[in-house]
């Protein structure tokens, strides 16, 4: 019986690249693709050779990666002969949030009267020129504003030494969030700079985490898909 | 309502994001050096606010238990921050220095900082020019002919500093004789005593003569024949008060 695999390789959820000797890719597939808006070949192809085993053959190894939203918990590296060489990645579970959040004391809000009370604390500590392209038609929703706002203090503060600040919010189209088994659509404020410093990037996740906000922290730019919670 | 004025860039910045929390619930600092205005920058934007100090832990507690919106002055004062909870109210605190920076990083959204006078020049003009008109009035100085332009500014205290050095100077150049004579009878009977105090209280009188004096006729010679006494005699109490050291 001959049977096709590469359709079954080409939909699988797991990224699957296959490399040629050099490092260029002769195949990816589906997942492979959206993964490389994350992370260079070049870096997934020395991983490849670091965890390929000693003779001909495949090899798991489980280990911790992270490339900004994706997160694997394995890979797979094999090869037959010299001239390719394969690596497979393995979802690591979603992290669902250990406390549930407590949306009745959330409070109704405008998260443009928010970012612009933080880019005037922002300016009157800093001189840093600075571009604001935000979504005003973005719906109210519901919100912890203190705790918020801590949150856009510590991300402004860690470019307070970049020359130049770029900020964009907008609906995030398509994607959502389930937030107490309610679907709730999702907004990215993104802060891009020439660099930024990374030393109070844990308190950002801790405090992102806090409002169901997920944080991806760059070299430089942060992002912050943030639930529009109703 | 209170008006604050500034021509300070960063204070601007301050009030711009103070207005915009008006309609939040979120806590805000503002610190800063004593009488930089931290307090009235406060009252200007939230008018009907209650104010309390946080040096009165029990009034806070009721004030935020009556209260969604409250001015905590001195905040750097209490005592047991753990007692008070900001859950969900706008709270606009203003503190000297800033105390525990943790604390005040993990209870405020907001941390701004007032900068000192001495930084803000624009500022101190116009507080001078309103502490002179305000001078003038309170002490009915009618005289326009003094020359408010050198005034000796001691910006040390800020505002407080400030307006002491425009009054102490348009009292001491709106004196009459009789004021002079006053200061001195009032100076003389609390302090006179021991042997020599002929001469030594002498120097009041004699060492400002010769030093405006000079200043106003330029050389000894000149100012000798003024007074009416001898080159050799002025040039002794020169030395004597030491005036020439000072010149």
């Amino acid at each position: 019986m001959d049977i096709n695999f590469e359709p079954f390789v080409e939909w699988d959820n797991s990224p699957f690249v296959l490399f040629n000797n050099e490092g260029r890719i002769l195949y990816l597939n589906h997942s492979a693709e959206l993964l490389f808006g994350s992370v260079n070949p070049k870096e997934l192809y020395d991983l490849t050779l670091a965890y390929a085993s000693a003779g001909f053959g495949y090899k798991t190894t489980s280990l911790a990666l992270s490339y900004d939203a994706f997160m694997f918990h394995a890979i797979t590296v094999g090869y037959e002969n010299e001239e390719e060489i394969s690596l497979r990645l393995y979802h690591a579970p979603a992290v669902q949030p250990k406390s549930k959040l407590q949306t009745e004391s959330l409070i109704v809000t405008d998260i443009n009267v928010l970012l612009e009370a933080n880019i005037a604390l922002f300016q009157a500590e800093n001189n840093n020129p600075l571009k604001l392209l935000t979504d005003q038609d973005l719906p109210l929703f519901k919100m912890d504003q203190n705790h918020f706002s801590k949150l856009l203090r510590k991300v402004f503060h860690s470019f307070r030494s970049s020359d130049s600040i770029d900020i964009s919010l907008k609906l995030l189209i398509g994607q959502h969030i389930l937030i107490n088994n309610k679907k709730e659509s999702l907004a990215g404020l993104k802060i891009t700079a020439n660099g930024r410093y990374v030393e109070s990037d844990e308190e950002i996740k801790e405090l992102a985490g806090k409002n169901q906000i997920k944080a991806i922290l760059k070299e430089h730019s942060i992002l912050l898909e943030i639930p529009l919670i109703q | 309502m209170k008006y604050f004025y500034t021509k300070s860039e960063q204070i601007q910045s301050i009030i711009k994001g103070l207005n915009l929390t008006k309609t939040l619930f979120v806590s805000s600092i503002i610190i800063g050096p004593e009488y930089t205005g931290k307090k009235s920058l406060a009252q200007s934007i939230f008018p009907h606010a209650p104010m309390v100090s946080g040096e009165d832990q029990e009034k806070i507690k009721t004030a935020l238990a009556g209260s969604d919106e409250l001015i905590i002055t001195n905040f750097e004062k209490i005592k047991n921050l753990n007692d008070l909870d900001f859950t969900n109210k706008r709270i606009i605190a203003t503190a000297n220095y800033m105390g525990n920076s943790a604390l005040i990083d993990d209870i405020f959204a907001f941390i701004y900082t007032m900068p000192p006078l001495i930084q803000r020049k624009e500022d101190v003009d116009y507080l001078k020019e309103r502490y002179i008109e305000e001078a003038k009035s309170i002490l009915m100085i009618e005289n326009s002919t003094i020359d408010t332009e050198h005034i000796p500014l001691d910006l040390s205290l800020n505002t407080k500093s400030l307006k002491r050095s425009v009054y102490t100077y348009l009292i001491k150049h709106t004196m009459e004789a009789g004021d002079i004579e006053e200061i001195l009878y009032h100076y003389l009977l609390k302090h006179l005593e021991g042997n020599d105090a002929y001469r030594q209280y002498l120097g009041l009188y004699e060492k400002p003569l010769i030093k405006a004096g000079l200043e106003k006729f330029g050389s000894q010679l000149k100012l000798s024949e003024i007074l009416g006494i001898n080159r050799n005699t002025l040039r002794k109490k020169i030395h004597e008060h030491n005036i020439d050291q000072e010149l």
